[in-house]
């Protein structure tokens, strides 16, 4: 069967992580982790509509900032459990998103015009964030008062339980785009053709709202979980372009449009990073950033499908191969003139 | 009137100062191949946008099985049971042949599997059986228009609106592709845009003529050539066209 | 009244500045279709290049530009070469094109911590601090300078894009790739000049802003929103449009600044962007708009 193979690497690839977060590794590498599952779980979020419905944004870290805000404000202001707050954050992320997305999708944005589209929200978020000092603590940003271990209060002393709840928010994600197989039929009929997808009885406008608001809901969350789990926020960080760039980094890097490839982007780019980073961070402040960039600007141009799509390449290669001894030894000439 | 599943009533368009469709009327009978005729600019391809919905008209009523279906978006005609194909036909590139299927037979499946599975019967039916595994992209021009009738196929419509579905075929291909048509005719209403005289002869039961966005003519493909205002219609402005 | 006249007086001096920043990414656009997200940190290179010939050298930032934009129209040429000329014509160029040149962009930006470290750095001319008093209004001598220069660059722009040859075919190009070749013209030929003269142009604009804005790695992000807010506005690919775009955006930001916090001016001229992009679609895709 088609799926077969990216089940295995699936169930393979949980169980792993589940052993390596149980197991008696330094704290660091719990951290590295950690940080791995969080953005192959956004990641995964930001596929669902970039990925797979190709409409690229660059400013999906107003959706995090969103999250993360809103839970860390109603718990400091009326000390509402994190569990809510992230709910509420998600809510609240969709909310924003409707606001942006329908207008979007009504006026029929597409290109680069909804790229630009998605950076000036990010940085709407950012400004409004950053002018709102009273509740958000201006640039100077806020942390998260300390409370002693509660899974109520979601804050924890040891790294097992934030690597357990991010464990289950990736195997969420991953799940529900797994089994959104239609929606996913649908997104990519879309991004390749809107106008013939709707020929075929397919709702553009539906389908890109459905995955706009699910993306940007499991993003939300994912912002509550970030300013959890690092106590502290500041709009620049959370809400910046970095954040937002390295959602569509290891989407892209990984292969965009496929359920896995986010996932895979994230488990090769991020302990890179955090390797350059705690090597050689202290002389050249940058160089895990710098890295970064290279390898978008290579993967584009070399390999626009992702690491996923490896194997894909290298099977079509030898198709085209064994055609072309098939057609070579049968009719002369031909279709085998290109190679 | 219970056997005009189709009925065009009045419809007009313009886009800026330019008058595209006119106050055009007709009716589609049930199971019947209607050819829509003109020269180029005539209106034709903008017929078939108003039809389904990609374009809204600004006044007159299309009505389907006696329902007014003016306001529909392009999906909703589509479900309704009225599939049209594109002049240049869109393959999504990025989909292997038989996705491109399987997109198309989704919207009235029940589930994805129940559509996989008619997928190599529809496959078979337009001749790409051996392509199934190429990217959309990737096919000829041929195999784009066998592509593009496969996935209005797939959509399971009462009414089929072909546009332009010969032009660049041989004639062999041609009279397979007629084949195909008279076939289809069995199951389902067809409603073709075309420019080959010799295909419009053979195969049409009726004709509407466009010119300027204007019907001028409707009848049989006899009637229809032999009235005046049609013939001075092409050969006014040129003759190259009929020879077909 | 008077203090109106000033706002009025130093929101055109700013939009003139900003119309400067925002030629070079309208070109880019308006010729290759390609939305260059890089923009702002080639201004970034551009304004540090001028930091180190002015405080190694002492070479004052106006002279400087006769060096900065050749280099950079190289840096252009580069980049062209190996980034964005592989990318054309084929599929999805306009998405990997944004995420090629974001790729770029972070490189520029982290390549300069690296070398420079995240520190504000400003330039002392004879002209900091001062200002000319013109009809009662206080006009900033850095500003009035860029204004100038803007405008020369400007009409010389505007000559060679509208009565030379190769301007004829950079119009040709822009309008319709196919017919261009048909008739000879050699499109990569002019793609890549193109880019690289955008590129150049931005760096020139880095020259001129360095005796009026500090230079950091990240500037150029503050500075690529704008470019794209008034290139949007003015309508991309218009070159009349970007200048248009620029006065309006230094005003308007010039008048929210005055009125409420710079935060919230920059979140007036973002919510403008959007609308326009939204109600004004026929605007933003210039002459691409079609039946």
């Amino acid at each position: 069967m088609k799926f077969s193979k990216p089940l295995v690497i699936f169930i393979i690839l949980t169980l792993a992580l589940v052993i390596a977060g149980f197991s008696p590794i330094p704290v660091y590498v719990k951290h590295v982790l950690i940080l791995t599952l969080l953005y192959a779980y956004m990641g995964t979020a930001w596929n669902l509509m970039c990925g797979y419905a190709g409409r690229l944004s660059l400013g999906h870290s107003a959706f995090v900032a969103i999250g993360a805000y809103t839970t860390i404000i109603l718990f400091r202001q009326i000390t509402l459990s994190p569990w809510l707050g992230m709910l509420m954050g998600g809510l609240l992320a969709v909310g924003v998103m409707l606001l942006i997305a329908y207008p979007c999708f009504r006026f029929g944005l597409k290109g680069p015009y909804f790229t630009l589209a998605s950076i000036a929200v990010m940085e709407i978020v950012q400004n409004l964030l950053t002018s709102m000092r009273d509740l958000t603590g201006g640039s100077l940003g806020l942390s998260l008062p300390y409370k002693p271990t509660s899974l109520a209060l979601f804050q924890f002393d040891g790294k097992e339980p934030y690597f357990l709840i991010i464990l289950v928010l990736w195997f969420i994600a991953v799940a529900l785009v797994w089994k959104m197989e239609r929606t996913r039929y649908y997104l990519e009929a879309i991004r390749e053709d809107q106008d013939a997808a709707a020929a075929l009885g397919i709702s553009v406008n539906k389908n890109l709202i459905k995955s706009a608001v699910i993306s940007a809901f499991l993003v939300g969350i994912g912002g509550a979980f970030y300013v959890q789990y690092f106590r502290y926020i500041d709009p620049a960080t959370v809400g910046g372009f970095s954040i937002a760039l390295n959602l569509a980094l290891v989407a892209i890097i990984g292969g965009s449009g496929t359920i896995l490839g986010p996932t895979i982007g994230a488990v090769l780019l991020i302990p890179l990073s955090e390797v350059l980073r705690m090597t050689v961070g202290s002389q050249l402040p940058g160089l895990h950033l710098l890295v970064y960039g290279i390898l978008l600007v290579i993967t584009i141009i070399y390999l626009p499908k992702g690491i996923v799509s490896i194997p894909g390449i290298i099977r079509a290669r030898k198709i085209r191969k064994a055609n072309l001894a098939l057609t070579g030894s049968g009719i002369a000439g031909g279709s085998g003139a290109d190679e | 009137m219970s056997d005009n599943i189709l009925q065009i009533q009045n419809i007009s368009k313009s886009f800026g100062g330019l008058q595209a469709t006119q106050d055009v009327s007709f009716d589609v009978k049930e199971r019947e191949i209607l050819s829509i005729i003109g020269p180029n600019g005539a209106g034709k391809s903008t017929l078939f946008n108003l039809i389904t919905n990609f374009y809204k008209v600004d006044s007159g009523s299309i009505l389907y099985r006696g329902e007014n279906i003016v306001g529909l978006t392009p999906d909703a005609v589509c479900l309704k049971g009225i599939t049209r194909t594109f002049q240049i036909a869109r393959p999504f590139p990025g989909l292997s042949v038989s996705d491109n299927i399987l997109v198309a037979l989704l919207a009235k499946s029940k589930s994805v599997e129940e559509a996989r599975d008619k997928v190599p019967a529809i496959l078979e039916q337009v001749n790409l059986d051996k392509k199934a595994h190429f990217m959309g992209g990737q096919l000829t021009t041929l195999e784009r228009k066998r592509l593009e009738l496969g996935k209005a196929l797939a959509t399971d419509p009462e009414v089929l609106m072909l546009d332009e579905v010969m032009t660049g075929l041989k004639p062999k291909e041609m009279d397979e592709m007629m084949d195909l048509i008279r076939e289809l005719q069995q199951h389902m209403t067809i409603v073709i845009v075309e420019h080959v005289m010799r295909v419009i002869m053979t195969i049409s039961e009726r004709v509407i003529v466009l010119d300027h966005g204007r019907k001028i003519a409707e009848g049989t493909p006899q009637e229809v050539t032999s009235n005046p205002e049609v013939v001075s219609a092409y050969l006014g402005r040129r003759s190259g066209n009929a020879g077909n | 009244m008077e203090t109106f006249l000033q706002i009025i007086a130093s929101g055109i001096l700013l939009g003139g500045i900003y119309a400067l920043i925002s030629v070079g990414l309208n070109l880019i656009f308006g010729v290759i279709k390609i939305v260059n997200l890089a923009h702002g940190d080639f201004l970034m290179v551009g304004m540090y290049l001028t930091f180190f010939l002015f405080t190694l050298y002492k070479i004052n930032p106006y002279t400087a530009t006769l060096l900065v934009f050749p280099i950079l129209l190289v840096v252009g040429l580069v980049i062209f070469r190996l980034i964005i000329k592989p990318l054309l014509g084929k599929s999805e160029t306009e998405v990997n094109t944004i995420l090629a040149s974001a790729g770029l962009g972070y490189v520029l930006q982290n390549l300069a911590l690296m070398l420079w470290k995240s520190d504000f750095r400003a330039i002392e001319t004879n002209l900091t601090g001062k200002s000319i008093n013109i009809g009662g209004m206080m006009l900033s001598s850095g500003r009035l300078w860029a204004f100038i220069i803007c405008v020369v660059v400007a009409l010389v722009l505007y000559y060679l894009l509208m009565y030379t040859k190769l301007g004829a075919q950079v119009r040709a190009v822009s309008q319709d790739t196919d017919a261009a070749t048909l008739m000879g013209i050699n499109v990569n030929m002019i793609y890549s000049l193109t880019f690289a003269v955008g590129i150049g142009l931005v760096g020139l604009a880095g020259c001129i802003i360095m005796p009026i804005f500090n230079v950091y790695p990240t500037v150029g992000t503050y500075f690529n929103t704008l470019a794209f807010v008034i290139v949007v506005l003015g309508g991309l690919g218009s070159f009349t449009g970007a200048l248009v775009g620029g006065l309006i955006i230094g005003l308007v930001e010039t008048f929210a600044g005055v009125m409420a916090s710079a935060e919230l001016a920059q979140v007036f001229s973002l919510l403008l962007f959007l609308i326009i992009l939204f109600v004004k679609p026929e605007g933003i895709l210039g002459k691409a708009a079609r039946v």
